[in-house]
């Protein structure tokens, strides 16, 4: 028994020993975009092979499980990767001291949608160009008689969801718009993120963070929420309310995708389900309306950021920036973007086009212009899905819009508290 | 027998090492952390006392979480124990595919947390939805788990689904090991089922339902991985004047505060306070049940 | 510690059960295992599903089970989720924590039975207390802490095998000894002074007295532990990492599971996947498991 004892600690010392291997220059990505893993770790394949001494691997985070946790576990394991994403301001200031100054790349150059930190300095490498507006089924629109172009004031998208929603027996609708906010379903992000990110950016320049800044020093506009929550509230009343407070994405996404909705409330990473749902009708996007300045701008920016750690070993870092810099400015890295992930690339060299429907509208409206920023991620860690979340959802269920207004504005007060 | 005190020091060792160094210091160095404003980054860390204690008593989704789990608590104690004692007198019948029932019932039991909260939340929000729809049936035309007044039944339903087999095998055992006489001679006496049971069965199985209390109540009090994959804390409904997640339970609370929040010190705190009242209510439990035993 | 009846009725079922009762028993036992095992059915069926299939209809039978294949290639052709590799991984740790765990657990119960001062009791009653220590009470602080350990004793904890046993054989034993110190109290006091009559040692009374009589609740200890370890989630995420070097099953599966989208034809395939083995396993020994579980699990 003693000898099996020993057998078993020695077992177990051996097979510790094993697992600590190490390598040449080996850099590790660390993202947590399910949806393009295959892709991007063929690219890393591919880089490793064409690259001398430099063995990049990528490594997802899957199961909704969550990325800063994630990150943070792997800081205490000692493991902390030498490529890995941030999300914002919120993911800046936390970890700011593992962060490199990226000034020395050649991608800086060839993009307006770098992150910056606070001293100025481009820190973030946008991962993808990603947009949304409210999505729509032209063939549906067309069917009746309704052009997508005038949609550009609040009471023009009243009068069509009224005329749709009378058609609905005609048209074989569900409902007019395909919308979720349920945290059951995982859609809590849907409204409490993007489309309440019209009031933040709605009807600004692009780099007008006033109304987000307010927001931030605890002080709301009554007038433009007030506005803004008519027009939430406008899509909850025609939204499935299966899908609105139960459905979770594959619903949302599916209700659109056969037909059963007239609008959408995503952004273009929907194009790999439409083709996977095999949805082939002509669609596209128009604003969210709020107010009756007429607008057509989408909401498009950067969402995400690819940083490197300034702790790894300067070998490390070197080697980060020429993987970063072959994926921005060579054929073979378009082609991973474009092609492969079907990303909206945030370069400008990149001059190949997504093959779905609403990363092309998003390439569109980009070249036209009058577009609006992204500003919730620079609200603090788990507002927006612990805080804003729930409030979103009970409007959803109570329409009272009153106490809607009334919740938004304590929410963004206790920021300040 | 001359016992020796230092190798039974010697036997206790291993465990007492790992169960130190794996519960005991990171349980201390984590009631130091919840006085301090430690946010699993930044290693500068200071002392803040007790606010991250007094803070948490305000916050409407605590409030409803501790309320909530408490309910949560209760529900699963009464349904797993009851389901799981039905399903014992099934297996322990005369029905001739008694022991696949028992094979049948305990393998839910086998899967992990996370899968089967992935599996369930298909099974609610896909699956019964369709069925629900095509049938006609009201009650299942909107999914479970999107009501703030039936997810936690719907939550306990899955964990009675996982749980029960396991509380089956226990009361199994136990109902195996009163001897048959017993039961014969109470059967001759003209006593019948729901009496047999009832006055001789349960009874006798005092020790038993100690025990599978004991395993229900902590079970469910500490309650994460299905409430993780399964409802995400979700839907939300209105609490002391706030939009609150309504099937937020306190192991997740915890989480969320950790790692959605990032007020990791924070969470610490009311992770202590959860593991006290976790001791207050085993002890008051065993207690009760202990009692009872010996009366009984 | 009751023998030879273990599997057969007893006589709470009585002799009245007339036909009738006995049709109902039959029935209600039978919708009741349907019931039990819809959800693997569903699970089952949506395997060989595309994710068109199982969004549009997810109760139909699928039109090609073949698909089924498809998925499961599909998933193990994944690059980064290397699913034969986080099989093995599973395995390995699985086994080494169960060999820790009931060794240790037994040699430190059995030291806590026999030796009646009052430090053992002490020491029980703080295995039985942290029983109810949550594991999210100590998460966090216990990666800091084995970071600082490794790094003081030069042996890393954090991504290893060893250090992840380790841990099991944390949260592992104080339920194990819970009870196996149940069990061993039953055991008459008498077979173990006979032994030291007969000139073992303290240790070999254990080894070659003890132990042996433990094969029951040994079952027992192993049949829970190793569902727990094997479907753990946090602790390998935390402590392994969810990168390569070493993954777990449940970490394999969760990476089919998006932040924004759920791929339900991988998830679901690789749901089953993953519960195939442990299924199987216990199909075959469960006769074995059942009588261990029987036996060992009222102490």
């Amino acid at each position: 028994m003693k000898k099996l004892l020993s057998i078993l600690i020695a077992a177990l010392m051996m097979v510790g020993i094993m697992s600590v291997a190490s390598a040449e220059v080996a850099i590790d990505v660390f993202q947590l975009k399910v949806e393009i893993d295959p892709m991007l770790q063929e690219f890393v394949k591919l880089y490793s092979e064409e690259t001398e001494g430099v063995t990049v691997t990528a490594e997802t985070l899957g199961g909704g499980a969550d990325y800063g946790g994630a990150i943070k576990a792997k800081l205490a394991a000692d493991q902390m990767p030498v490529i890995y994403m941030i999300e914002g301001a919120g993911g800046y200031d936390l970890w700011k001291d593992y962060i490199a100054d990226m000034s020395t790349c050649a991608w800086v150059a060839d993009t307006d949608l770098a992150y910056y930190s606070p001293e100025g300095k481009p820190v973030g490498f946008p991962i993808a160009m990603e947009g949304f507006g409210l999505g729509y089924n032209a063939d549906i629109l067309a069917a009746a008689e309704i052009d997508p172009a005038t949609l550009t004031t609040f009471s023009a998208v009243k009068a069509a969801f009224e005329k749709l929603d009378g058609m609905k027996a005609d048209l074989g609708l569900d409902s007019v718009v395909s919308c979720g906010t349920s945290s059951s379903g995982g859609l809590w992000w849907v409204t409490s993120q993007h489309v309440f990110n019209a009031y933040y950016a709605g009807y600004l320049d692009y780099n007008d963070s006033s109304v987000h800044d307010n927001c931030l020093a605890g002080v709301v506009d009554t007038e433009r929420l007030t506005a803004f929550a008519t027009y939430l509230g406008l899509l909850y009343q025609y939204s499935d309310p299966e899908i609105l407070i139960n459905g979770n994405y594959d619903a949302q996404v599916a209700a659109f995708a056969a037909g059963k909705a007239a609008f959408i409330t995503q952004g273009n990473w929907i194009d790999p389900n439409m083709a996977q749902l095999g949805a082939e009708f002509p669609m596209g996007y128009i604003s969210h309306c709020y107010l009756e300045e007429p607008t057509q701008g989408l909401f498009m920016a950067a969402p995400s950021w690819f940083v490197v750690n300034s702790q790894a070993t300067p070998e490390q870092q070197a080697a980060a920036f020429a993987f970063l810099d072959y994926m921005a400015t060579t054929e073979a890295g378009a082609n991973y973007m474009v092609n492969e992930a079907g990303m909206v690339p945030a370069f400008k060299s990149v001059t190949q086009l997504p093959s779905g429907q609403f990363s092309k509208a998003l390439v569109e409206a980009s070249a036209r212009g009058g577009n609006y920023n992204w500003y919730f991620g620079q609200n603090p860690d788990g507002f927006n899905q612990y805080t804003l979340g729930p409030i979103f959802e009970l409007y959803g269920v109570d329409n009272d819009l009153d106490a809607f207004v009334a919740d938004v504005t304590a929410a963004f007060a206790s920021i300040v508290e | 027998m001359k016992r020796r005190g230092w190798v039974d020091a010697l036997f206790i060792f291993p465990c007492a090492l790992a169960f130190v160094m794996v519960i005991i210091f990171p349980f201390f160095i984590g009631i130091y952390y919840s006085m301090t404003n430690w946010d699993g980054v930044n290693p500068a860390i200071s002392w803040v006392g007790l606010a991250n204690f007094t803070g948490m008593f305000s916050q409407p989704q605590f409030l409803y979480s501790f309320m909530v789990t408490l309910l949560y608590t209760a529900i699963n104690i009464v349904l797993v124990n009851v389901v799981g004692f039905l399903l014992s007198l099934l297996a322990t019948s005369k029905a001739r595919l008694r022991n696949l029932y028992r094979a049948g019932f305990f393998v839910p039991n086998l899967i992990g947390g996370i899968v089967l909260g992935y599996i369930w939340q298909f099974l609610f929000n896909n699956v019964l939805l369709n069925v629900g729809q095509s049938l006609g049936i009201g009650f299942l035309s909107s999914s479970l788990i999107s009501k703030p007044n039936t997810v936690i039944w719907a939550m306990s339903f899955v964990n009675t689904w996982q749980y029960a087999g396991y509380i089956m095998m226990i009361y199994v055992a136990s109902i195996q090991s009163i001897s048959d006489s017993i039961m014969d001679a109470a059967s001759v006496d003209g006593a019948n089922y729901f009496k047999r049971i009832s006055k001789i069965l349960i009874p006798m199985m005092a020790n038993a339902f100690t025990i599978t209390i004991f395993l229900t109540l902590t079970t469910s009090f500490k309650q994460f991985d299905l409430n993780f994959s399964l409802t995400n804390g979700g839907p939300a409904m209105r609490f002391m004047g706030k939009a609150i997640r309504s099937s937020q339970l306190l192991a997740m609370d915890i989480y969320s505060t950790a790692n959605g929040l990032n007020r990791m010190a924070e969470a610490q705190a009311k992770a202590v306070v959860f593991f006290i009242l976790l001791v207050v209510f085993s002890l008051v439990q065993v207690y009760i049940n202990k009692r009872r035993e010996v009366e009984a | 510690m009751r023998q030879g009846k273990t599997l057969q009725a007893p006589a709470i079922a009585g002799k009245r059960n007339g036909k009738t009762g006995a049709i109902v028993l039959e029935t209600f036992g039978f919708l009741l295992f349907l019931l039990f095992m819809t959800p693997f059915l569903i699970v089952l069926l949506n395997s060989a599903k595309t994710a068109r299939e199982i969004i549009y209809s997810p109760i139909a039978l699928p039109e090609n089970w073949a698909l089924i294949f498809t998925n499961i290639k599909t998933i193990f052709d994944n690059p980064s989720t290397d699913y034969i590799g986080a099989f093995i991984d599973s395995a390995i740790i699985t086994v080494l924590s169960l060999a820790v765990i009931s060794l240790f657990s037994a040699m430190c119960a059995w030291a806590l039975v026999r030796n009646k001062k009052k430090w053992a009791t002490v020491i029980f009653m703080a295995f039985v207390a942290a029983m109810v220590i949550p594991f999210q009470v100590v998460m966090f602080p216990l990666v800091r802490w084995f970071k600082i350990v490794g790094d003081t004793i030069r042996i890393p904890l954090l991504g290893t095998y060893h250090g992840i046993v380790f841990a099991y054989l944390g949260f592992g034993c104080s339920m194990s000894v819970f009870i196996l110190h149940g069990f061993i109290k039953n055991i008459p006091l008498e077979l173990e002074e006979a032994a030291t009559i007969d000139g073992c040692s303290q240790t070999r009374t254990f080894f070659n007295v003890v132990l042996p009589l433990l094969q029951p609740t040994f079952i027992t200890v192993l049949i829970l532990n190793g569902i727990w370890i094997w479907n753990d989630f946090l602790l390998p995420l935390l402590i392994l990492g969810s990168n390569g070097r070493v993954q777990t099953i449940p970490l394999a599966v969760t990476s089919f599971a998006g932040s924004y989208l759920k791929q339900w034809d991988l998830i679901l395939t690789s749901a089953l996947l993953a519960m195939l083995p442990i299924i199987v396993l216990f199909i075959f020994a469960q006769r074995y498991i059942i009588k261990g579980m029987v036996e060992g699990s009222i102490k």
